[in-house]
């Protein structure tokens, strides 16, 4: 809820303006009318309207200023007429107006000019634009007229004191929690530029190859096109850039999205080489601060190397993400757990610390008997470790189950790594059991993932949670588990699930294996400093900063959030190394504008998903990649998806609307 | 490898309605493409037919039943059952809109732009009825560049960036960008400031405005005064469809009789730096002065030898023929007679009478090898289909070769040794047919191969065939390329064989390219002989009596853009081309008729083409000559191809012999295919130095800017020797075009020369020029 004096967005309008402050009506809409702590905002304007929080506000100005934001984007851009032409020629008429040269024809021409590029232009941005405006001339007219027929400036006209933060989004960028610029890089694939493709991704995304196949992909489930027909395959799209620097193996270099900044002398030490401590060494090292990365395992890359298995995460390809990180000049140390002690030394050895050590504890399933020490009780992090070092770096020891039937407990990701990589460890029966639905454990992983598992012979028990382990002398025999149903509460509310009387069932197994979740392991961090921790026992930040209350130290990734997805640690760091740089340079902890107007704009949403979508025919169909086939592919580790063909790539980049948007706070 | 294959054959067939028409349109196909097809008209400006869709000029926007907004035709597909309108009032406006901003201070002096008449922009805004400049912006300082052969003027450019989209897409190069900047947006070289690229000029073809402008060009005609002469271009054997373009009669100057410049369908087909700007190679002031065309037919008749080229038609190639029959000439033409044998041992094994392949396939192909040929200057046009391929079907592109090629960014190069082209052919043929052949000689034959002794002695790893194998199993339309350094080589026959097995036995295609414009032809046409007489007229050639279209023979001959005839090309097409300027003197043909091969017209030959080689009976009047309206090339006929006997007779793999010492490599850079080019004025500043690698300074023991004698055996050219850093290896780059040396003078036909290299005075240089 917004209290504004005037607003339009959406199908929302509120007018104020000439009522009474206590009767005003609210907006239901969450505008930024506080930009920062210290700072107000005064009017708030953007793709589906305009919110005016200040009744004194030069609405003329707000415009102008508006429109020369586009001419600022479109500097950038220029990629097609109506917007190229339409951008300059609409700054220059509302300028003429706001200068107090305006005649009453430019009002003609400024519409003339706005419904070319409402119904031409090549993104929603050039579409979009004039519509705030066209509300500013309709809702206050007179405020243009009086201008125009008095020949007079604008008030604000010259007042440099007042400002205006601009900022470009869109849908899917809104909803990436790496806020990866994604119509850039579909636009490079369109484009046959794969180069300009992957250094649109790095802006905010080292991770290329990773993401561009391993990514649940939030971003779909806010994809404009979804409204029309069906999301485009942004995940995968992105792998295109990054297996074309792949492929053209070292020909053209590394396409990193901006020069590297010269090494100043400054030096940060990273805890943790998983996506968040590889995504804050990739840009404090584009910002030419010296990283030293800590990594307790022999090899490199956290859980994506040691958690996601090699089917889905082929490490040659992670190598290439961990290299492209390397090759700024990062430094990487193996083998080296890094302890309380060695936590104190860091902070006396370095500017600043970025802590990411992922949550490397998996939880238990809470049932009677469960013992770590018990043989056959194996929890999916070690698990998951051996099978990986083995397949993937050869450490260690094949993991043959021939013969064995494993019970996993889960229904996420990491459960799905495991019943996969236990059907081509040869395992005779791999179950996977789940407290919920077939639908909940398909949105909380992916339809892909799922169908695959269950092509592969996972068989899936629903709505099953175990009570009680056996075991004979140590060993584990035997699962007693009971069965739920969802009951609607008569008091209405949340439906529970509820034990079914009388349907607990036994089952034989060799091995029970828990990923229900993790902990994070925080015993690296000395007592004395008395870093604030949630509730759920990770590490606290302000959740913006990532600066945790002891100066210095920041934390990112899943220590700082608990077990999430890669692109949520690759954000949080992204975000961190920012902060971090800025912090070294100036000794206080601050957001960029742009990244405050990011946070605004997530708090408001981009996404409309009731909006109706024009401009664009409806039934091209979404592509799908090839898949291994299940026959081949349940011995092997070869990488199931082969990733959509250049057609097929070329066809779904070309569904993509391009949905960018200009968002404008006033202060 | 199983695998799922998701896409249909792309046959289904869907219809929707245009302007209240039922159309089909293929599934896929966009709603601009299918429209235009069945003869509706959607206005476009950065639409082109080649590439894909740009969209960025928004002019092609349509109404559909049901859509409140605008749909943009040129990257919307069909959806079954839509009703289109291509124009209407609402319409004519949207798009008027956007061409009174396209107008924006674009400059009025369509007087002095190279483009008017032909300007894209011009024909809209009259088509939209435009008369005046309704928005104007404040004007920023643009600067002009010239960039070689190709000026730039940002002020023109309406950034539609067809330019930009076709030398990625088609050329390859992707040697420009834009420089983003709203308004100030312009054209730049992508990466630096200096044009780096091969000049084809397909920029300046496709640009709708005068941005882009060929500087050779500029000022000398109004497009309007131009006529078109449609041609097939003769630099090379692809046969590319073009118009020399000549003054129309009557025009101010029309009685200077020259060729003012090439153009092409450009909406459809490209063309090199040779086709596009090396066309003024005619043979201009010759007469008839018929005492010295007695002293060509005395010599003619004291001759027993013709020596050739094959920058000849097929004509011409036919009455040289008639001439060994009726006077038992010999006829010497070395590179088509190697070609000649290598195509006929390749049918023998593959049971067909041509190889397969053809530019197009390569286009269409997802994996694409090509072994012995330097291929972006033997053929620049398979280069630009093989870019296609994998720029738009992420084809797999191998490129084996000696000498690496940075020009054309393989998926893989695979580096063999000079001498190797055997070994490499049979690895290839091992990797392709190992699990597949049915033929149990053939079999053998593979089993028997050491595989590990053929990778030691040509170089070439088993991890690189391994990794071939493994990614051409997911592959389904292959073909290989084999150019000519494999007709020439020692062991040609066999390597031909190989070829036709692999053929035969897989679903490989396989494209040979041919040497020069008419090898082709010339293979077909003449019964050609291994050993020159002792009285030799040289056509274009060596010769103790020569008949030379440079002017500088003992009897003049109309150079190839003064001749009517055809050519048969690299995709086994036979197609006309036609005299773009008069010529004064004699052909050919008037000394055959001297010598009672009575045919009154060099034309009247095309009808009596060998029918046992595949031509047909088609008089040269009747021949198709043009590109139709959607792009399919209707020049000529295709060849007919019969299938033949096979015959098993493969030999045991040879040892190669030592390429020790100072090694060059003969090619020509892709400015530069022979004489002709050679002589067009504005190709004139291509270099023709001998270039090396680092390396291979050292290993000649010669360094940068040095002037060297080269010889081999007996013969001698003299060269600057330049460093190109980009090259690699031991081997160095020898272009030949301008010494009219005719390799029969090597010591073999093999690309591949050991030479002495010597430093050679300079002031001998002075002397020679």
């Amino acid at each position: 809820m917004s209290k504004v004096v005037f607003s339009a967005w959406q199908n929302e309008l509120i007018d104020n303006r000439e009522i009474q402050i206590d009767n005003w009506k609210e907006s239901s809409f969450k505008f930024p009318y506080s930009y920062d702590k210290d700072c107000e905002a005064r009017a708030f304007i953007g793709w589906n309207g305009v919110a005016i929080f200040d009744k004194n506000i030069d609405v003329v100005k707000l415009a102008c200023e508006y429109a020369y934001s586009y001419q600022v984007y479109s500097e950038a851009c220029g990629r097609c007429a109506p917007g190229r032409f339409g951008g300059r020629v609409l700054f220059d008429i509302l300028d003429k107006i706001a200068r107090g040269e305006g005649e009453r024809s430019d009002i003609e021409f400024l519409k003339s000019a706005s419904m070319t590029m409402m119904n031409t232009s090549k993104c929603e941005i050039g579409r979009t634009v004039p519509k705030p405006i066209l509300q500013l001339l309709e809702y206050y007219s007179n405020d243009f007229l009086e201008l125009i027929d008095n020949k007079k400036r604008s008030k604000e006209y010259e007042n440099s004191e007042k400002n205006y933060i601009s900022k470009v989004t869109a849908p899917c960028m809104d909803a990436c929690p790496a806020h990866v610029d994604i119509p850039a890089y579909i636009e490079g694939v369109r484009d046959i530029r794969l180069d300009d493709s992957l250094r649109a991704t790095r802006q905010t995304m080292p991770l290329a190859h990773t993401c561009g196949r391993v990514c649940p992909h939030p971003c779909e489930n806010e994809c404009r096109r979804a409204n029309l027909d069906e999301p485009i395959a942004i995940m995968e799209l992105k792998r295109l850039g990054a297996d074309y620097e792949d492929e053209a193996a070292g020909e053209f270099g590394w396409f990193h999205p901006y020069p590297q900044k010269p090494y100043r002398d400054k030096r940060v030490a990273i805890v943790g080489s998983g996506p968040a401590g590889l995504t804050g060494a990739y840009y404090l090292a584009m910002d030419g601060i010296h990283c030293d990365v800590f990594e307790e395992l022999p090899v490199l890359g956290g859980e994506v190397a040691v958690g996601v298995p090699e089917y889905r995460m082929p490490i040659g390809k992670y190598n290439r993400d961990i290299e492209a990180v390397r090759s700024l000049g990062v430094n990487f140390i193996t083998n080296h757990r890094v302890d309380d002690e060695k936590m104190r030394d860091l902070e006396k050895n370095y500017d600043a610390v970025l802590v990411a050590t992922g949550t490397r504890f998996s939880k238990k399933v809470r049932a009677k008997n469960e013992r770590e020490d018990m043989k056959g009780y194996w929890p999916a992090i070690p698990f998951l470790d051996e099978i990986n070092l083995y397949t993937k770096y050869s450490i260690g020891k094949p993991i043959d189950l021939s013969g064995k039937t494993i019970v996993c407990v889960g229904g996420g990701f990491t459960s799905m790594d495991v019943v996969r990589c236990s059907i081509r460890a040869n395992a005779k029966r791999v179950i996977m059991l789940y407290r919920r639905d077939e639908d909940t454990i398909i949105r909380n992983t992916s339809l892909e993932e799922y169908h695959e598992a269950v092509e592969e012979g996972v068989e899936f028990m629903f709505q099953t949670a175990i009570e009680e382990i056996f075991d004979e002398d140590n060993v584990l025999k035997k699962l007693k588990c009971n069965k739920f149903e969802m009951v609607q509460p008569e008091d209405g509310g949340r439906p529970q699930l509820v034990a079914v009387d009388g349907a607990d069932f036994y089952l034989d197994c060799d091995y029970l294996i828990p990923a229900v979740s993790q902990d994070a392991d925080l015993s690296h961090l000395p007592k004395e400093w008395e870093i604030e921790l949630t509730s759920w026992n990770t590490i606290k930040t302000d959740s913006k900063t990532y600066s945790t209350n002891r100066e210095g130290i920041f934390a990112a990734g899943d220590c700082e959030y608990g077990p999430m997805t890669i692109v949520n640690a690759v954000g949080q760091a992204k975000r961190a190394a920012s902060v971090m740089s800025r912090y070294l340079q100036t000794g206080k902890i601050t957001l960029s504008s742009d990244e405050i107007m990011e946070d605004h704009l997530r708090k408001l949403r981009v996404y409309d998903k009731k909006e109706k979508i024009g401009g664009w025919l409806a039934g091209m169909e979404r592509e799908h990649s090839r898949k291994l086939d299940v026959g081949y592919r349940k011995d092997k580790n070869d990488e199931v998806n082969f990733g959509l063909t250049k057609e097929q790539a070329i066809a779904e980049a070309q569904r993509c609307m391009r949905c960018y948007y200009i968002a404008m706070v006033a202060i | 490898m199983h695998e799922m294959l998701l896409h249909s054959d792309g046959c289904d067939m869907i219809s929707f309605y245009v302007d209240g028409n039922l159309v089909e349109a293929k599934k896929g196909q966009t709603i601009l493409e299918a429209a235009t097809k069945s003869g509706h008209y959607i206005p476009t400006m950065c639409y082109l037919p080649k590439l894909e869709p740009i969209s960025s000029c928004r002019i092609c926007v349509v109404e559909i039943e049901g859509s409140d907004e605008l749909i943009l035709s040129c990257q919307t597909p069909v959806v079954e059952g839509i009703k289109v309108t291509t124009d209407s009032k609402k319409l004519f406006e949207y798009r008027q809109n956007i061409l009174k901003l396209y107008d924006v201070n674009h400059p009025l002096e369509c007087g002095v732009c190279d483009k008017s008449g032909e300007c894209l922009l011009q024909n809209r805004t009259l088509e939209f009825e435009l008369d005046r400049q309704e928005f104007s912006a404040k004007e920023e300082k643009r600067e002009i560049k010239r960039w070689g052969l190709i000026g730039y003027d940002p002020s023109l450019c309406i950034l539609c960036e067809r330019c930009v989209h076709t030398c990625n897409e088609i050329i390859g190069d992707d040697a420009i960008e834009i420089a983003t900047g709203g308004y100030s947006s312009h054209i730049k070289p992508k990466g630096s400031d200096e044009l780096d690229c091969s000049f084809c000029g397909e920029c300046i073809a496709v640009c709708p405005v005068g941005a882009l402008v060929s500087t050779g060009f500029k000022y000398i005609s109004n497009s309007w005064e131009l006529r078109k002469i449609p041609a097939t271009c003769s630099h090379c054997p692809v046969g590319c469809a073009i118009y020399y373009e000549v003054k129309h009669d009557g025009t101010l100057d029309a009685s200077e009789k020259r060729i003012y410049r090439v153009s092409n369908d450009f909406e459809y087909n490209s063309l090199c730096i040779a086709g596009r700007f090396g066309f003024d190679f005619e043979n201009s002031e010759t007469t008839k002065d018929s005492s010295e065309l007695s002293r060509a037919v005395e010599a003619f008749l004291k001759a027993d030898t013709i020596r050739f080229n094959s920058f000849i038609t097929n004509e011409e190639a036919l009455i040289l023929q008639k001439l060994k029959e009726k006077r038992g000439y010999k006829l010497i033409n070395s590179e088509a007679y190697i070609f000649r044998e290598f195509l006929s041992e390749l049918s023998m094994a593959s049971g067909v009478s041509f190889y397969t392949g053809s530019v197009e396939d390569v286009k269409r192909s997802d994996f694409i090898l090509s072994i012995g040929s330097r291929i972006y200057d033997d053929a620049p046009v398979v280069g630009y289909a093989i870019n296609s391929a994998k720029k738009l079907k992420g084809a797999y592109f191998g490129y084996l070769h000696t000498i690496e090629d940075n020009r054309i960014h393989p998926s893989k190069f695979v580096k063999y040794e000079v001498g190797a082209e055997e070994g490499a052919i049979a690895a290839l043929a091992y990797v392709i047919l190992k699990d597949k052949i049915v033929d149990n000689r053939l079999q053998e034959y593979l089993d028997d191969l050491d595989i590990g002794y053929i990778c030691s002695e040509s170089n070439i790893s088993e991890e690189e065939l391994e990794s071939l194998a493994k990614i051409l199993k997911s592959k389904s339309s292959p073909i290989l390329i084999a150019g000519s350094d494999l007709y020439s080589h020692k062991r040609a026959e066999n390597i031909a064989r190989l070829l036709g097995f692999i053929e035969k036995h897989s679903n490989f295609k396989v494209l040979l390219i041919p040497t020069s414009t008419n090898t082709l032809g010339v293979s077909l046409i003449c019964d050609l002989d291994k050993e020159a007489g002792d009285y030799v007229i040289g056509y274009n050639d060596i010769g103790d009596y020569r008949l030379s279209s440079l002017g500088d023979g003992d009897l003049d001959m109309p150079a190839l853009n003064q001749q009517e005839g055809t050519f048969t090309t690299i995709d086994k097409r036979v197609v006309p081309t036609n005299a773009a300027l008069p010529y004064g003197g004699y052909e050919l043909n008037d000394i055959a008729k001297e010598l009672e091969i009575a045919r009154e017209n060099t034309i009247d030959y095309t009808l009596s083409l060998p029918r046992k080689s595949g031509y047909r009976s088609v008089g040269f009047d009747e021949l198709d000559d043009e590109i139709s309206k959607d792009g399919v090339d209707r020049r000529g006929y295709n060849l007919v191809i019969e299938e033949k006997d096979t015959h098993f007779n493969l030999q045991k793999i040879a040892d190669i012999d030592e390429y020790n010492g100072v090694v060059v490599y003969v090619s020509n850079p892709t400015s530069q295919f022979s004489y002709m080019t050679n002589r067009a004025r504005l190709l004139k500043d291509q270099s023709s130095d001998l270039e090396g690698s680092e390396q291979f300074s050292i290993a000649a023991k010669i360094e940068d800017g040095d002037y060297v004698s080269i010889s081999f055996g007996q013969y001698e050219v003299k060269k600057v020797f330049k460093i190109n850093p980009k090259l690699k290896g031991v081997v160095g780059i020898l272009p030949i075009f301008d010494n009219m040396l005719s390799t029969y003078l090597l010591p073999s036909q093999y690309k591949y020369q050991k030479v002495e290299i010597k430093k050679a005075s300079l002031e001998k240089k002075v002397e020679e020029n």
